[in-house]
């Protein structure tokens, strides 16, 4: 009953509700004064949710007859959107502070964001599907444009909402030709009606649910938007879009893929596959000639959502869990990063030229190494840990039949390499230039610090994410 | 000791050098040295099992769902390759602690140390492929910062970059081809993997594997074409050159080379590939060796000559060949590491490397004198010194081996190889050490302490042993030979000794010696000769290559992400057609199941209009007036299209949106010049026009198909004609839909409109209150108003019109519930009215005459409906109930009273204020500086005694209100 349905979606109506009386009683009494004290408090909250669903039982609860599905897989997504939009909120904190973009209103649009991506993840209707990805679209078009006196940042906004329009307009004619030939908007119908064989208007309306993914998730050819946001909105909000909407997107695609389509494995497959492969090749080629570390990372992130589709695309149990364990290497990755590119500062203003890294090394050692192991890990060199996930999704590739799309995995990773070790080269190796600023945020650095050490020693045992994943992804599949 | 903790202690020593620092210089070193010791005093307790032949192994689960566990396996040849690292690695360790000046961080050095060496013993212990990927890439990590040590060196940049550069790439692609060996197999297990050639080589991914496996170890290895990586790593501190680049990370190629040699090697593609690039990277290197002036280059570049000559002997895929390479592996380790030792001497000592401001150094430095002369003796394969052992072996290998037919290239080869390699060594000795005492070393020459020519002294010794007495050898080389031939080959029945008798190989060991001497003699006009001829520097490709790629994906990413919109959206709609396309393609296409309707005259003029409209405002839409009439024209005929297919209530709708929107638009031109430049060539418009006439008949195409096949479940309207009367009480269906059943959703509508309304309201407010206010009034008109901006005929029209439109506003509310109509229409319809009044008798005009704020109309509108619902809840129904009933009131007739109706006067008043609220904000935003707002209706008025401000030629009276 209601009731019942109530509490199985308590953790959303908790972060909504936060969210309105935040915004109200920041409306009404201290406005941007407090924001800081809402941004910990936000992280707080996200932190303790996040703590409240990891620990919930493993077993599986559906909503809203079946539109809202509360299960491992979702519960993994969750955790890890929850942990990472709180650790982006305390990175961002002090960054936009000092540049005086520090609005109340911050906080709360993460905060409906992520109530949206915790929807996406547990949709398990067409309807619940896109009101959380509205939600999440929505709200993150208005943080991207959050530095509202500067053209990039505008213009990033604006282009993110035109071509997000565009592509949610794709989704939802996906999804009404997907309703109009399953005649059902919930993903268990869809799957059964597709049991004998999918009708063409099915397959146009699974065609056009990809494309719209692809776009969230910035898969090429859909994902033009990516380095134009990435680069133009503040440091921090381009850290938050490279995380969780990231692993929202990339769990919805697999919720979609398996529970509406999962008969019809063979005929996505290759819609997949052919994103993966495009992704990895034109993040890998595009970021050879990037200067801007912002932009790079746009590109890197491209090329990283190629590979998590390539676990996606073998269409198997292993094909997810290594999908979930590489989307979550990858946001453990992103945040060290990106702490440090929040921390690169010149007189004071930031600076994302990647030349102003030579000779970082002889000035912050420690630092400098903590980039290293973590560009390495992002370059999937082995034994750090981002190497287990390349090896985890190439396996999955492999495993699934599909060979050639993991021998294109290994060469895009050998091109791809090339721009992160150049990077490093610069660091340890470049000529004199002048210094950056030594600022010493202690949430960067302690993040900074935490990411790389987590690629050193998730070596041991990815520190139990294995087994988790392997539950979560046991749970969608079958 | 178990295997577990030799490959440990590296690692887990590696933190005590850095926490020692403090303690002093002999502390690092010590605590490394006792860490080394350990290590390999462990594997000596190994020794008796594998001279047993047996093999040691330890395992662990790691990751046992991605097949990859902790499993060690030592065989003889592991045994050989850790021997080699962690004795030379004892060596190197005491040579350092010398080496260093005092201004050297001692810590970090042998930390890095220590995990390089860690990581070396792991490669070579693994059993797990996966698990040798992850040592064999965390050399490449730790190499790394050991060559970056020395970061203050400029040549060592690029050579840093390189070394990561190829070595991290070829590891990459090594992991393919590990996942593909493993896939082969069905596991990941060395020791089950080496058990099973036949499966391996009869598969058609052997070729792929082959390809990646070998990318990898050319790469670690620095064989041709990938050599150039070596020399320019040389830049790294002496320990370290000589420690990874001459006795251990160059030989990790060769040790997988080795390692998989029982399942590899032998078919053509192996024989041909390793053979040929080792046959080349022998001669080229030595080739290059020659003419380096650099004693580190030089000896790099002889480094890459012998790899290469080991790597041949592994193509060559004969049991003898790989005996004599494991032969060559163990004398090149320790003749190569005492010459890189000793050259690090001369540095240190003379302060320079360079040999041209060499020589004389004989007398100075007596002791590294002999020990380098004995090193590079052996090195050029003179008798009694273990090199002309292997060298010999070597060259036996080459007669027998047949490569592209010829039976006499490989020998040739071989031989110039030798012979080169000879010349440099005679270089090397006669440059540095003989010749004339100089006076102008940068640094007076003596010998070193002690500590500095024990290590390479002992390899000295080492060298002469095995030189003089090869059979103490032979029975570790056998050993070692079996466990690499594995399972494929017999030990042949060879046996190393100094004379063999007048075979070939003497000959071609005799030709290479004295060729080498002779060389020598006319190395001056060589040496011109060589620095005339224009030759491919390495460097300067790789440098070529890099720049080159990132020139090439900058252009390409140039192309596609220009930060152009129509780019994009022109990249999205061609992968989405083609992706249609391929669904159209591959997907069943189900027969028709409805018939196509026969088009008549009506539909067809209307088809045409359209498509008249929109080509028309294809080729007029610079000029942005005409634009916006022929737009209202594609407006009206999609309403008229609804009327045809029976939808007045939609064409209604459409039609008043239409007439709205419109409006809005003719506000916006205010803010625009009139015409769009031009900002593209032709062929861009000709392009664009193509993908957009693309996109339009892949529409087409979809609703063709769609309009020809039924859905597969009924259409809901069966369900809304059954109860819309039953439920509703009307029998106009879509205003039932609307008012009832989907009331909520209509209530949620309602309520965005108002808020939208009043966010624009609030958006003009900030605008007009900001710096954007003055530029508003600032903006130059492009072209002069017209004086009679409200004419008087426009005005008398209006003002007639008004109480018409009302009523009939107020006739389509009332019949909306059974005819087609409703309070949406009805408001649209009474808001148009209004907007007409400003347009025709302006803005103060109009406003002074109005009595309610727009503000309160949409709450009205919002309350009443919001009321309307919750009356249900008195009649205990759910939110929004409807109901109705019949009254008779005289003299009327029975009519129906609906609180659907009710409802639908809050859309109305919803509505109503909605659309005139946001238009009168912006058309607030339109005025201008200079602009007056007159309190009058009509601009010119005979009954009035003035003159309009506007006119030309009029004095400005002041009279107009501002």
């Amino acid at each position: 009953m209601i009731g019942t349905d109530l509490q199985i979606i308590l953790p959303e109506i908790v972060l909504s509700v936060f969210a309105m009386v935040a915004l109200l009683g920041a409306v009404y009494t201290t406005k941007d004064k407090a924001a800081g004290l809402l941004v910990w408090g936000t992280a707080g909250i996200f932190v303790i949710v996040g703590l409240w669903i990891g620990t919930t039982g493993d077993e599986t609860r559906e909503a809203f007859a079946g539109s809202f599905v509360d299960d491992g897989f979702a519960r993994f997504a969750k955790v890890l959107i929850l942990f990472s939009a709180a650790a982006i909120l305390l990175m961002s904190q002090e960054y936009l502070a000092r540049r005086d973009l520090l609005r109340f209103e911050y906080p709360v649009l993460v905060t409906l964001a992520v109530v949206g991506m915790m929807v996406m993840v547990s949709a398990g209707d067409l309807i619940a599907l896109y009101m959380g990805l509205e939600l999440q679209s929505l709200a993150l078009y208005v943080v991207a444009s959050l530095r509202r006196d500067s053209v990039k940042s505008t213009e990033a906004g604006l282009k993110y909402f035109v071509l997000g329009a565009l592509s949610s307009g794709l989704l939802l004619y996906g999804a009404s030709l997907t309703y109009g030939y399953a005649g059902s908007t919930l993903f268990s119908d869809i799957v059964a009606s597709s049991v004998d064989g999918v009708s063409l208007g099915l397959l146009f309306g699974l065609v056009f649910l990809c494309a719209g993914f692809a776009f969230k998730v910035s898969a090429a050819p859909f994902h033009m938007w990516t380095p134009d946001v990435y680069e133009g909105a503040p440091t921090p909000i381009t850290a938050f879009f490279a995380t969780a909407p990231k692993v929202a997107a990339m769990a919805l695609f697999g919720r979609v893929m398996f529970d509406a389509f999962g008969v019809v494995v063979a005929d996505w497959q290759q819609i997949v596959a052919f994103l993966s492969v495009v992704s990895m090749f034109l993040g890998s080629i595009a970021a050879i000639g990037q200067r801007n570390i912002k932009r790079l990372m746009a590109y890197s992130s491209i090329t990283h959502m190629g590979f998590a589709l390539m676990g996606l695309a073998a269409g198997t149990v292993l094909g997810v869990q290594a999908m979930l364990i590489y989307m979550a290497i990858y946001v453990v990755m992103n945040l060290g990063t990106f702490a440090f590119i929040l921390s690169m500062e010149k007189d004071g203003m930031p600076v994302t030229d990647i030349d102003a890294l030579q000779m970082y090394s002889a000035r912050e050692p420690l630092k400098a190494l903590a980039m290293l192991i973590l560009l390495f890990s992002l370059a999937g060199v082995p034994p750090l840990v981002g190497f287990f996930g390349k090896l985890y999704v190439l396996r999955a590739a492999y495993d699934g039949g599909l060979a050639w799309l993991a021998v294109a995995g290994v060469v895009a990773s050998v091109i791809g390499a090339f721009y992160y070790l150049r990077i490093v080269y610069f660091m340890y190796f470049g000529e004199e230039r002048e210094p950056l600023d030594r600022n010493g945020s202690p949430v960067l650095w302690g993040v900074l610090m935490v990411s790389a050490a987590i690629m050193v020693f998730g070596v041991i045992n990815l520190f139990g994410v294995e087994p988790l994943a392997a539950a979560a992804a046991d749970t969608l599949v079958n | 000791m178990s295997l577990f903790y030799i490959v440990l202690l590296p690692f887990l020593g590696a933190l005590l050098p850095g926490i020692m620092n403090a303690a002093g210089r002999a502390a690092c070193a010590g605590v490394t040295f006792v860490v080394t010791l350990g290590a390999f005093v462990g594997l000596m307790t190994n020794l008796p099992a594998i001279i047993a032949g047996e093999t040691v192994q330890a395992s662990i689960e790691w990751l046992p769902r991605l097949g990859l566990n902790f499993t060690l396996m030592l065989d003889g040849l592991g045994f050989f390759f850790s021997l080699l690292i962690l004795g030379i690695g004892l060596l190197i360790i005491a040579y350092a602690r010398h080496y260093l000046s005092r201004d050297d961080h001692m810590g970090e050095f042998f930390t890095y140390l220590l995990l390089f060496q860690g990581a070396m013993v792991g490669i070579v212990l693994s059993d797990n492929i996966l698990l040798l990927l992850v040592f064999w890439e965390l050399t490449s990590l730790s190499s790394f910062l050991l060559i970056g040590y020395w970061k203050h060196l400029p040549e060592g940049r690029q050579g840093a970059r390189m070394a990561l550069t190829v070595t991290g790439m070829g590891g990459l692609a090594m992991i393919g081809g590990m996942l593909i060996l493993g896939r082969i197999v069905g596991s990941y297990d060395l020791s089950v993997i080496l058990q099973n050639r036949e499966l391996i080589q009869d598969s058609p991914l052997y070729l792929p594997a082959l390809i990646l496996i070998l990318l990898g170890c050319f790469t670690k290895s620095a064989q041709f074409p990938f050599h150039f990586w070596l020399p320019h790593a040389m830049a790294a501190p002496t320990p370290v050159s000589a420690y990874l680049h001459s006795a251990t990370m160059v030989k990790a190629g060769i040790f997988l080379m080795a390692r998989l040699w029982p399942v590899l090697s032998g078919t053509p593609e192996w024989i041909v590939i390793v053979t040929t690039a080792g046959l080349i990277t022998m001669v080229l290197g030595a080739l290059i060796a020659l003419f380096k002036h650099d004693l580190k280059a030089l000896l790099a570049f002889s480094t890459v000559s012998h790899l290469g000559l080991i790597t041949m002997l592994l193509g060559t895929s004969t049991a003898f060949g790989a005996m004599a390479a494991v032969f060559h592996i163990l004398n090149h380790a320790t003749f190569k590491a005492a010459l890189f030792m000793s050259a690090g001497i001369v540095d240190h000592e003379a302060h320079t490397r360079d040999i041209r401001r060499l020589g004389g150094l004989r007398t100075l430095m007596p002791v590294v004198f002999t020990i380098a002369t004995v090193a590079a003796l052996s090195m050029a394969g003179i008798p009694f010194l273990n090199g002309f052992l292997s060298k010999e072996m070597m060259l036996e290998e080459a007669t027998h081996t047949v490569l592209f037919g010829s039976d006499w290239l490989v020998p040739v080869l071989a031989t110039v190889g030798s012979l080169l390699s000879a010349a440099y060594c005679f270089r090397f000795i006669g440059h540095t050490f003989l010749g004339p005492v100089r006076d102008d070393y940068p640094h007076k020459p003596h010998d070193p302490n002690m500590g500095m020519w024990m290590p390479p002294a002992i390899l000295a010794v080492l060298v002469v042993v095995i030189g003089t007495a090869p059979f103490l050898a032979e029975p570790f080389v056998k050993l070692v030979t079996a466990s690499l031939l594995g399972a494929a080959a017999e030990v042949p029945d060879a046996y190393l000794a100094i004379w063999h008798g007048l075979v070939p190989a003497l000959y071609m060991s005799i030709i290479a010696v004295l060729g080498g001497l002779l060389l020598m003699l006319v190395f001056a006009p060589l040496l011109r000769a060589w620095e005339a001829t224009p030759r491919p520097e390495a460097k300067a490709i790789f440098d070529w290559v890099v720049n080159g790629a990132a020139a090439l994906a900058g252009r390409v990413i140039h192309g596609l992400h220009n930060g152009a919109f129509t780019r994009y959206a022109m990249i999205a709609m061609v992968t989405i057609v083609a992706a249609g396309y391929h669904a159209w393609a591959t997907g069943t296409v189900g027969p028709a199941t409805r018939a196509v309707q026969p088009a008549g005259p009506v539909p067809v003029a209307g088809w045409a209009m359209l498509v008249a409209a929109v080509i028309g405002m294809v080729v007029l839409h610079r000029n942005r007036f005409l634009a916006l009439m022929l737009i209202g024209i594609v407006g009206l005929m999609v309403s008229v299209a609804f009327v045809f297919l029976s939808a007045p209530d939609l064409a209604m709708t459409q039609f008043t949106v239409e007439v709205v929107t419109i409006i809005l638009m003719l506000l916006a031109l205010n803010f625009l010049p009139n015409r769009t430049p031009v900002e593209s060539t032709l062929l861009r418009r000709v392009r664009d026009g193509g993908v957009a006439i693309l996109g339009g008949l892949a529409a087409f195409a979809l609703s063709w198909h769609y309009m020809l096949r039924d859905a597969v479940a009924a259409p809901i309207s069966e369900f809304h004609l059954a109860n819309s009367y039953k439920g509703g009480g009307g029998t106009n269906v879509v205003n039932v839909i609307l008012v009832d059943f989907r009331g909520f959703d209509t209530y949620g509508e309602i309520i965005v409109l108002g808020i939208a309304a009043l966010l624009i309201y609030a958006l003009t407010e900030t605008l007009l209150d900001g710096p954007v206010r003055r530029k508003l009034l600032n903006r130059l008109p492009s072209q002069p108003r017209s004086g009679d901006m409200h004419p008087m005929m426009m005005v008398v029209l209006t003002r007639v019109i008004m109480p018409v439109v009302l009523l009939v506003g107020f006739y389509i509310f009332l019949r909306g519930h059974n005819e087609p109509g409703g309070g949406f229409i009805a408001g649209l319809i009474v808001s148009i009215a209004v907007v007409m009044q400003y347009m025709a008798s302006g803005f103060a005009w109009t406003s002074a005459r109005l009595r309610y704020p727009y503000h309160g109309v949409i709450g009205a509108g919002v309350l009443v409906a919001g009321f309307t619902g919750i009356g249900s809840w008195f009649v205990a129904k759910p939110f929004l109930t409807s109901d109705f009933t019949y009254v008779r009131i005289p003299p009327f007739q029975e009519f129906e009273l609906a609180t659907a109706a009710l409802f639908d006067l809050g859309v109305f008043l919803a509505v109503v204020g909605a659309v005139m609220l946001s238009l009168e904000s912006f058309s607030r935003l339109a005025h201008r500086d200079g602009d007056t707002d007159s309190e009058f209706p009509m601009d010119i008025d005979p009954s009035r005694e003035e003159i309009g401000p506007d006119q030309p030629d009029a004095p400005v009276t002041g009279k107009g209100v501002g």
